[in-house]
């Protein structure tokens, strides 16, 4: 109160002299105020009305025909990814032939990512295709996103050995792709999981037990996904006759808590450095040799050779964790005719043998069976070192599923107990 | 005067309508949440119910000592960051050449160019085991081995916090600080004060409403933090955000809007008591005669 | 003042200026990690390869050139319904509409985005730029709304009443005299928009539909298959060009001072 007093005071003794030599212009008031600021304030008033105007009108207007690919004389078809199906941007291979064009949208590949985009996202009407990894089609046709696959449009999928064997009706791989004897998915890429290791720090080893192998304690890290870490840590379980689990690919709520109690006691006696959830991070663990093992992916093994680094992908004697890739075709109710046949198109373009060797070169993934012949046979699109890689990785992959190991669950009947459990692990 | 203004209520449209729209844009998201859970989970969907379920979920489960622990990360953190933004901005205000104040406040904002998932990763770098900084402690000797506890850990987490959110509370203090007549300060100078005392209760008073700002963004942006707590935490350091998203994953809407109707009104809670504590009106403009 | 306390004062400003320097570092550090990976790779090929990639790329283009739309949308519309917002927070039921505005900052990220999405959904917008564009004026609302609020703070009402009684009306008067003085705070408003529009990734991740913003472009591609050098480069490029662009508008300033 009494600097208010103390300040109109001053104020009406009409002080001059201005000490402040900062901040925005103070109009005195002996001045007139609109001498003061009339210059500058016709421009700012053009200003933020042109600016305005201008934004929007670019923004909304041109906007979309700046971005969107333009509406050539075929369709344009978007396809919602996860990174992995996206063959280096060149889809001309397809684009060509079919007069069609493809935008590829990136999306997150969790459960949760993947559905809020379709049911609260409005993603049904902006995508005709989506590819992400498998095992999703209940949420997905219960919730009636997706459409059955209609095979007859899809030449390249006769002939396919790899659904034939590994994702037939009645195993577990069928999971993948299909759902209550209905087959909704392509699938795109196949692959078995086992974990990476510093053989320069570790040694050889076999057996997913090095990950809770107290010698290794401090140095181990884990996915943040029950569907890979836990199972996998069920299937190592199960084996070592350590837990009495019947399927590690869906467990009860009682063995999924064996399973996470297990797993608190190794976090609490320090483990576990950390549980890693993205691509970039885990290739980094093992780069800068922060973790010596580590359950993750195979292209994380290749990305760390790229640089240069010793690092193993290993071969268990519990087996691997299996899993696909499905492209499934979207409930779009926009879609016409002609649009729908061009999604087809696309399909069968990614079962055909250039996306595929396309596809095992860059991710590392096995894909489809005509894909390394085609490789060999093409020695202007793919070099001989890189047709006798596609091939190497083939067989490598071929070998894992050989040898067999647990199909990956992505959405097992108790899902709700796994992921309180899961909760429960990461609070501890 | 001011009743010339209220005979025109075209006057108001202006500043009605858009107020109605944000209003409108604001309130029903957070209105279908609150709805959303009290429905019932049904297969992958919800079913309209009125129904507790899903708190009762929440609080007879581990997500109740998530939710503390985000409650009392973010507050210590804001505290934390206040005491770092408070006198930076203290030193561009009143210690800064005038030229450069506006190039300086523009440095703290540019790392923000560089996404701030990407910068917490970095983070990540530079803290491991064989990053820079370890690599630096041991070749000046002052370690031997690697220091474990500068990554995934408390330590990381508060830092990772603090850059990516003290910078946005530099602006507002500076802000509330800049606008403080400068005939004040003399004034208390001229009636006998200390440099310190005159800080004490002319300058930080006169700041409090820049200073509630960078309260309300600093606490803010904590709390709902998702991405530091994941690259950063190490063995699944959760926060109510990763809670929230957990709950996502295995489609329960009902439990993921519970949580979130949770922390809405916990800090709303807050909110009233900033309103109880705080006079709003000193946002509205000095207004004259009021202390 | 004694020599004791020359001193002090000294020794105080010194200390301060050195916690200036210690936050820059703070906070400038981790932006050299992506600097050096954004040289990775280019062996043989000179190392500027990664920078010309960018442009090669078509969807992280794409990306940019929506993320640049949608964050000149958002740094123009926000601050401007933000200041709207404050001037009728003076007229009617302040605590009210601070209120209002306040809450899209209490509500967790993913929450909103999916809720907004939701009411999208139900109003029957398809998703598309305006509706990323909402979602983030949404968000940077509260920021700019309180950016504004704390220069409002500083204003004193005797000004507009003064214009008042020189016979301004109210347009006239907020244009001439206010709008001068809240000038810092509208543009802090707006440069705090676009950041936040430029770094906003959960909210528009449930609503982009059709297509990426660079965020979420970065946030897939770093959760499924990594990040390829040519993207730490385009991070390293946004960071060297607009600290040149800062440099440059500190010499015209200086040459401005010095000219005149």
């Amino acid at each position: 109160m009494q600097i208010q007093v103390a300040r109109r005071r001053i104020a009406d003794a009409g002080a001059a002299g201005d000490n402040q030599d900062r901040g925005p212009a103070r109009p005195k008031l002996g001045e007139t105020v609109m001498q003061k600021t009339r210059a500058l304030s016709l421009s700012r008033r053009h200003l933020l009305a042109g600016g305005a105007a201008l934004g929007v009108g670019a923004g909304l207007a041109g906007g979309r025909g700046l971005i969107a690919p333009a509406r050539a004389a075929g369709r344009t078809l978007t396809i919602a990814d996860v990174g992995v199906g996206d063959p280096g941007g060149d889809w001309s291979r397809f684009e060509k032939p079919t007069g069609n064009q493809v935008n590829l949208v990136s999306i997150g590949n969790a459960p949760s990512a993947v559905l809020n985009q379709l049911i609260a996202g409005g993603g049904r009407s902006a995508f005709d295709v989506i590819n992400i990894v498998g095992g999703m089609q209940k949420p997905l046709v219960d919730n009636d996103l997706i459409l059955e696959l209609d095979r007859g449009q899809l030449p390249n999928w006769q002939g396919n050995s790899y659904i034939e064997r590994y994702l037939a009706p009645r195993t577990p791989g069928f999971q993948f792709i299909g759902y209550q004897d209905k087959i909704y998915g392509v699938p795109t890429v196949l692959q078995g999981d086992s974990f990476a290791y510093l053989p320069d720090e570790t040694g050889q080893l076999d057996s997913y037990g090095a990950l809770f192998d107290p010698k290794f304690k401090g140095f181990v890290a884990l996915e943040d996904n029950y569907t890979t870490a836990g199972q996998k840590t069920a299937l190592f379980l199960k084996h070592s006759g350590q837990a009495q689990i019947t399927d590690p690919a869906d467990m009860t709520p009682a063995e999924v808590k064996t399973v996470v109690d297990f797993l608190v006691a190794r976090k609490q006696a320090g483990q576990f450095r950390l549980m890693w959830s993205s691509f970039e991070q885990a290739v980094n663990l093992i780069t800068s040799k922060e973790v010596h093992v580590i359950d993750c992916w195979e292209p994380m093994v290749f990305a760390a050779k790229a640089k240069g680094h010793d690092a193993v992908y290993a071969a268990p004697k519990e087996g691997y964790l299996l899993w696909a890739m499905g492209a499934y075709v979207v409930n779009n109710p926009d879609q016409s005719e002609a649009d729908r046949k061009a999604t087809y198109q696309l399909l069968n373009f990614m079962l055909g043998p250039w996306y595929g060797a396309k596809i095992t070169l860059l991710r590392g993934y096995m894909t489809n069976p005509k894909a390394p012949e085609y490789a060999k046979a093409h020695p202007d699109e793919f070099s001989p070192q890189e047709a006798a890689r596609i091939a190497e990785i083939t067989a490598g992959v071929q070998k894992k599923f050989e040898q067999g190991g647990t199909w990956q669950n992505r959405w097992p009947t108790h899902v709700d107990v796994y992921e309180e459990e899961w909760q429960r692990f990461k609070s501890a | 005067m001011h009743s010339r203004r209220w005979r025109r209520p075209l006057r108001l449209a202006p500043l009605g309508l858009p107020l109605l729209a944000i209003a409108f844009l604001i309130l029903c998201p957070l209105a279908i949440t609150l709805a959303v859970s009290l429905f019932e989970k049904k297969g992958f969907w919800i079913r309209p119910a009125l129904s507790f379920e899903a708190y009762r979920l929440f609080f007879d489960g581990v997500r109740l000592e998530v939710l503390e622990r985000s409650f009392w990360v973010a507050s210590s953190s804001t505290a934390l960051m206040l005491l770092i933004a408070y006198p930076i901005a203290y030193l561009v205000t009143y210690r800064l050449r005038p030229e450069l104040t506006r190039g300086v406040l523009f440095l703290f904002a540019v790392p923000f160019l560089v996404s701030y998932i990407v910068r917490t990763f970095a983070w990540a770098d530079l803290l491991s085991r064989t990053g820079f900084i370890n690599r630096l402690l041991i070749a000046s000797g002052l370690v031997r081995q690697p220091v474990d506890w500068l990554l995934y850990s408390d330590f990381a987490v508060y830092l990772g916090l603090v850059t990516a959110h003290m910078p946005f509370m530099i602006f507002p203090i500076w802000l509330a600080l800049s606008a403080i007549d400068r005939r004040l300060l003399e004034a208390s100078w001229v009636l006998g004060e200390r440099p310190s005392a005159t800080f004490w209760r002319v300058t930080l008073p006169l700041s409090l409403p820049g200073l509630f700002a960078a309260a309300i963004f600093g606490f803010v942006g904590s709390f709902g933090e998702v991405a530091v707590s994941r690259i950063l935490g190490g063995t699944g350091y959760q926060l109510l955000g990763n809670a929230i998203g957990s709950a996502l994953d295995v489609l329960n809407y009902p439990l993921a809007a519970a949580v979130s109707t949770i922390a809405t009104g916990l800090m709303l809670a807050l909110l009233l008591l900033w309103y109880r504590l705080f006079d709003v009106r000193l946002f509205l403009g000095k207004i004259m005669g009021r202390a | 003042m004694t020599g004791a306390a020359v001193l002090r004062r000294r020794v105080a400003g010194a200390l301060l200026w050195l916690f200036l320097g210690l936050v820059l570092l703070f906070l400038y550090g981790p932006l050299l990690p992506p600097a050096i990976h954004s040289f990775e790779g280019t062996s043989g090929a000179g190392p500027l390869r990664n920078y010309m990639l960018i442009f090669e790329d078509a969807r992280l283009l794409r990306a940019l050139r929506v993320s640049a739309i949608v964050g000149a949308l958002v740094a123009l519309i926000a601050p401007v319904l933000a200041l709207l917002a404050a001037e009728a927070a003076r007229i009617w039921r302040p605590r009210l509409v601070i209120g209002i505005l306040l809450i899209p900052l209490f509500v967790p990220g993913v929450s909103m985005g999916l809720a907004t999405a939701l009411l999208f959904q139900i109003l029957g917008l398809k998703p598309s730029l305006l509706t990323i564009t909402a979602v983030q004026v949404l968000w940077a609302l509260p920021f700019a709304f309180l950016v504004i609020l704390t220069a409002l703070s500083g204003f004193d009402q005797v000004y507009l009443e003064a214009a008042y009684m020189a016979g301004a009306g109210r347009l006239r008067a907020f244009f001439e005299v206010e709008l001068p003085q809240i000038r810092q705070g509208i543009l802090g408003a707006a440069l705090f928009s676009l950041i936040l529009s430029f770094n906003e990734t959960i909210r528009t991740t449930v609503v982009q539909g059709g297509y990426n913003t660079v965020q979420t472009f970065l946030w897939s591609q770093y959760q499924q298959i990594g990040l390829s050098p040519p993207l730490f480069a385009l991070m390293t490029l946004m960071i060297a060009v607009t600290l040149a662009l800062l440099a440059l508008l500190a010499l015209l300033d200086w040459r401005r001072r010095h000219a005149g």
